[in-house]
Order: C-alpha cells, then structure tokens, then sequence
C-alpha cells in the first residue's frame, strides 16, 4: 500500500527524532516551535547517551505503544465498567437506602440474595421461565438459522431480496418496536402459527399434525412441535445475526472440498453433515453465546424487566443481587456449554 | 446448485466426444449408451440428483416465503394500522385493506412524540456516539491486535467480560457514577455526556463486541503492511491512521451501522439516564402516556387497548423509518461487512 505522500525527509527526521528520544527512555515533547527536525536528532542524539538505548529495547517500546493504544480505553473501563461492576456486586450485600446526595449502604451480608430467591413473589418464577426459554429456544435459533444460511447460500433468483429481509430482524429486534410488536400479536391474537390460521381460517398446525399422527407420532412429540410452531415468530425475528454469522461461515467453504465431495458423489445430505457441519462448527459456539447474551438484553426478557422495576423502586440492593444472580447463572451456563462444545469442534489447523 | 450444473457440463462433454466418435449418433442415443455403462448406483444418484433440482426449487421458495412473511408481517401490519382510523380496529371484517384511511392518526402520533423535535436530538446522540466509539473501539482493538503487552491476557479477559455482563448489573453504580462525577463535583444526569463520554473510551453501547471486531479484522491484515510502513520511518500510530485505517474503511462503516442501530434501538442506557432528553425509543416507549396527555388533555380518558394499536403501530412505524431507510440503502455494508470483518477466528 503506497499509501505515504508525505513528504519523506523531513517525516523520516521527524520520526528519527521521536524514536531516539523514546530510546533514551524521556518522555516525548513535542517538537518547539521553529526547531527543525535536524536540530532535534542532533540534539537528541548526544554521543554521551548512547549506552542508555539498551534500557528502551524494540520490544518493551512495542509494548508501551500498545498500552498507548488501549490507554484510553483502559481508563474508561476503570470509570465505566469495571467499578460500577465492582459496585453492583457490593450493593448486593447491602441494604441500600437513598438520601438526598448520598447512597447510604449498611452491610448485610447474603440477605438481599435470600430475599429475592425465597420471598420475592415473582423473581424465581421469571427466572425459571426465562432460562427454560433460553434453554429450547437457543437451539431452535441455531438449528433454523443454519438452515436459513443454507438456503440462502444457494444461487437463486431473488436471493438478494430473500437476504435483505431475513437480516431486517437485525436491526428492528433490539429495541422497543420489538416489544411493541411483540405485545400486539399477542393482543390481537395473531402471534406465531395462528397467524397464518387467522389468515387462511384453518388450523394450520392441528392438521398437518393430524396428518403426521398417521404415523404414530407421540403426544409429547406433538405438543413439542406445536410449542414450536407457536413460537416461530420469536424465532425467526431473534436469528438475524445469526444467519449472517452462518452466512459467512458457508461461503469460508474452500472449493476444493466442494470439488472433492463432488468426486466422492456425496449426496446432499452427506455433504452437509461431512463438510458444511465441520467448517461452520467454530461458528456454532460464537452464536450460541451471542443467542444466550441476546437473550439478556431482548426487551421481552421478564427477568430484566423485574430488575429494571425494582430499580425504579430505588431498591439497589435487591435489583443488584437479582442481576448477580441471573447473571451467574447464565455464565455458569456459558461456561460449561464451551467446554462441552469445544470438544466437538472442528478447527481448520492454518 | 451450482454442483449440478457442473455434472451437467461434464455430463454434455461426454455426450459431445461420444457423438463424435459414433459419428453423428443423436445426443439421447449418446445418453442411452452412456447410461447403458453406468452402474445401477451411478443412475440411482444421478435420477435423485435430478429429481432433488427439480423439486426443491420450490420447496425453497415455500420455505422462504413462509418464513419472509412472518418477518414482514408486522412491518405491513404497522403500515397498514397507520393510515386506517381506529374504529376499524374494532370492525372484525377488516384485516389488511382500511376501510376508512386517514392520515390522521400519523399527525397526532408525529404530534405527540414530538417527532421532529426528538429525530433531531436522537439523530445528534446517535451519529456523534457512533463516530466517536467507532474511532475508539478501532484504537482499542488495533491495541490489542498487533501489540505485545504485559498482562494483554487480563485486559482482553476484561474485553469479553464486557460482551458478557449485560448492562442491567452495572447500570445502576454507572448512574452514581454520573450522578456524582469527579467526586461530587458535576452531575452528568440528563446530560449527553452520559453518552458520549462511555462511547469516548470505547466503553459505549455494545463496544465490546465492537472491540472484538475490530481485533479480529486488524489481525487478519498482513502485517508486512505495517512492517512497510515501519521501514518507510512511520511510527505505530502514524502507521495506524494512514496504514492500516485506509484498509479497514468497508469495516468502519459496517461497525459503525450497526453502532447507531444500537444507539437507536436503545432505550434501557437511555432510560437509566435521561429524565429529560427525548429519544426515538424513549418517546416510544412512553408514548401510551404521552397520548393521552397531549392528545385528549386528560390522564384518565378511556380508550380500548384494541383501538390504542392504531397509535402504537404509527409510533412504531416512524420510529423505525429512519434506519428501515438507511438499511435499504446500505443493506450491502450491513451484510457484507460483517462476513468480511471476520468475526471470528
């Protein structure tokens, strides 16, 4: 990349200049005003210094250039992130009272934790109902949306319109419209499959059901599939991203392996089992935590909700110690579900 | 389907020579032959081959259609509530097609949210944080891409952490925070330096994942462009601005997209601190308040949930215009960054 127009001596002096001072190990002032750069390096670069460039090596001059590169964010974190962080955690061993110009806090150790799990009239159950939902619903996400990035990894007419609509969720599902759809389909009665019964006045699902029943399908299995029908509108609008990331992932695919199962006379199914699965696997980790900490921050999540209520009520530690233990939880997951699937990963060795 | 295509070439090429050879046999005569040397499992594959292209087209589309209608339907369900008046909400006999239109509904809900008022504010919020964190988080994941550094471990650890914490944990110290800024001494609430001051330090909206990107991709360039660059006398951050963000410019648009959907589509930050500054999501997610007040003067009036609808999608219709727009227009830098970005390795 010829990308430097500049002109090369006097930039080639500047930087000389800046280098040696960083090698002596000062701090770097700027160049004064109407001091050439030539004055600098002769200024610089006294015969007396010399032995002291071996305190300033290239590496740890490396190094100090990348902690000049993170320094701004290192200090915000420390402002934004990792004290409030440390904050919220003490806030939940305390009972947190409000006054005017001041947060008060009294020390009452696992209080505010064995409130909320035992007493709390709602908290437990939401916290039940939403890992449970996380639980069936992340792989209904991954599964559909591997198979949507499938599909529309094919040459087709119209796949670039298919395309521009299955990502819309992406940039409508995080944020409130999402609620309010979410809430007048319920309300008007036309969420997930009695969308389409509304529409044609059939029971849709009941009769394909019926239909498959011919085949001996089990109870369970039948409410599972209706559940999921049911709730098709919460999955197709929470796999945005997730057909993207698969998206890419297929078309990393080299052609050789196209070519070579082509040769062996691989079957489709073959094929998506014995090379698809294998190259998008890495891919099916990064979306499963990015389902699972989507899921945190849905605005249909109830868990998050309730903090966000106890918050407004001005009870810190409460809200706290919910959020603690939410959080926990969903980590422990995330946690154990990488080491599983780690396991079963395919890496290409570079 | 492009391996069929392929068998299909190859298959004509076969046909052309064996042609050739049987001196002006016809092509099916060819394929009977051919097919004569084949064995029973070639056949079998080729007929499943051939049946699966032919019927799986139009399973696709069925798929496809099912599914895209599902997504679309809220948005024709928003359009269509928007220009009908509310008492067709309560006439069963109407499902898409308003039996009265008005634009009625449109006004006083542009009218209550303050819409003009409220774009602009959002608008200023939403780019300036962008741009700002945009330019931070690139600085930040360039850090940590291609420097080596004592304890780069710990703060990339810190990275992830900020991917995994949701904002809800540590909202709430983060108000003190701003409440009682440099000791005490400013109080930041309501002002929009609670946003743009996180998003100054790579510590906005969803900037760990944008620092994760942004690693990523810098890692994926080669570095003998940095290594050129050295020779040629540029320092690291010299390098940074004329090197290495000339070839990341598909990469910051793509990021920064996404950035002022976030910004935009927030409303939970945005709640946490502001009591006065409107945005788009703020106004929406009062707006069942705001409609009662500003349009019928009166806290207390009563109007059927079924009939509020009519306001509540036109709110949820203006809202997401503006980005519905700029996804239309630069849908390619939406999809297509992302894949390009890498983001993962």
């Amino acid at each position: 990349m010829a990308r430097k127009k500049v002109d090369p001596d006097i930039e080639a002096a500047k930087k000389k200049a800046a280098e040696r001072k960083a090698e002596i190990g000062t701090e770097l002032p700027p160049l004064k005003a109407g001091e050439t750069p030539a004055e600098a390096v002769s200024s610089a670069s006294v015969p007396e210094k010399e032995p002291k460039h071996h305190k300033m090596p290239y590496e740890k001059r490396k190094a100090m250039y990348g902690y000049g590169f993170i320094a701004l964010w290192m200090v915000g974190t420390l402002i934004f992130f990792l004290i409030p962080l440390i904050k919220s955690l003490y806030y939940s061993f305390n009972e947190v009272t409000v006054n005017p110009g001041s947060l008060d806090t009294t020390w009452v150790g696992f209080e505010k934790y064995s409130y909320v799990l035992n007493t709390d009239p709602n908290y437990t159950d939401y916290l039940t109902d939403t890992l449970l939902e996380t639980l069936w619903k992340t792989p209904l996400v991954l599964i559909f949306s591997l198979f949507i990035a499938v599909i529309l990894n094919q040459k087709f007419k119209g796949r670039a319109l298919s395309r521009a609509i299955f990502f819309l969720p992406v940039i409508i599902a995080t944020g409130p419209v999402y609620k309010i759809i979410n809430g007048d389909m319920d309300s008007t009665g036309n969420a997930g499959a009695a969308q389409f019964s509304t529409m044609f006045s059939t029971d849709m699902v009941g009769s394909l059901l019926e239909f498959l029943g011919i085949y001996g399908l089990s109870d369970n299995m039948g409410t599972m599939i209706s559940t999921v029908a049911d709730n098709i509108f919460g999955i197709v609008w929470s796999s945005g991203i997730q057909i993207l990331l698969f998206l890419a992932a297929l078309q990393n695919i080299p052609p050789s392996a196209k070519e070579a199962a082509q040769m062996e006379g691989a079957t489709a199914w073959e094929y998506f089992w014995k090379i698809t699965f294998p190259y998008v696997s890495p891919f099916i980790l990064a979306n499963l935590i990015f389902t699972v900490i989507d899921s945190f921050t849905s605005p249909t999540n109830s868990v998050m909700n309730r903090i966000i209520d106890m918050k407004n009520q001005w009870a810190f530690g409460e809200a706290s110690a919910m959020a603690w233990i939410y959080f926990l939880i969903v980590l422990a997951a995330i946690g154990l579900i990488t080491a599983i699937v780690n396991k079963f990963i395919y890496y290409e060795v570079d | 389907m492009s391996d069929n295509q392929l068998a299909v070439a190859a298959g004509d090429a076969v046909v052309k020579t064996e042609a050739e050879i049987g001196n002006g046999m016809s092509k099916k005569e060819a394929k009977k032959i051919r097919m004569q040397s084949m064995s029973k499992a070639e056949i079998s594959y080729l007929r499943r081959k051939a049946v699966a292209e032919k019927v799986w087209p139009f399973f696709r589309f069925v798929i496809l259609f099912g599914l895209g209608f599902v997504i679309l339907y809220p948005l024709i369900y928003m359009i269509s509530c928007t220009f009908r008046e509310r008492s067709d909400m309560s006439d069963p006999t109407v499902m898409w097609i308003p039996r009265n239109y008005t634009l009625n509904v449109l006004k006083e809900t542009i009218q209550a949210m303050d819409f003009w008022n409220t774009l602009r504010t959002t608008l200023i919020l939403n780019i300036g944080c962008s741009l700002v964190q945009v330019v931070s988080c690139a600085i930040t994941g360039y850090g940590f891409a291609r420097f080596k550094f004592k304890g780069k471990g710990l703060l990339f650890g810190i990275v992830i952490m900020m991917i995994l914490v949701p904002t809800q944990v540590i909202a709430l110290p983060l108000y003190t925070q701003f409440r009682y800024f440099l000791f005490g001494k400013l109080n930041l609430i309501d002002t929009m330096w609670t946003m743009y001051l996180p998003a100054l330090t790579a510590n906005g909206i969803r900037s760990g994942l944008m620092i994760l990107i942004f690693r990523q991709f810098f890692k994926g360039l080669p570095r003998e462009l940095e290594d050129a660059a050295y020779i040629d006398g540029c320092g690291p951050f010299k390098t940074f601005v004329r090197v290495m963000v000339p070839n990341a410019a598909s990469s910051f648009l793509t990021v920064f997209l996404f950035s002022v959907v976030w910004y935009w589509n927030d409303y939970y930050v945005s709640t946490t601190f502001f009591t006065d500054t409107k945005t788009v999501a703020l106004m929406l997610t009062n707006l069942d308040n705001e409609l009662k007040i500003r349009l019928f003067n009166d806290a207390t009036v009563q109007i059927s949930p079924r009939e509020q609808i009519v306001w509540k999608e036109a709110g949820c219709l203006i809202s997401i215009a503006p980005i519905l727009i700029l996804y239309v227009f630069l849908q390619k830098y939406f999809t297509e960054g992302i894949e390009r970005s890498g983001l993962v390795a």
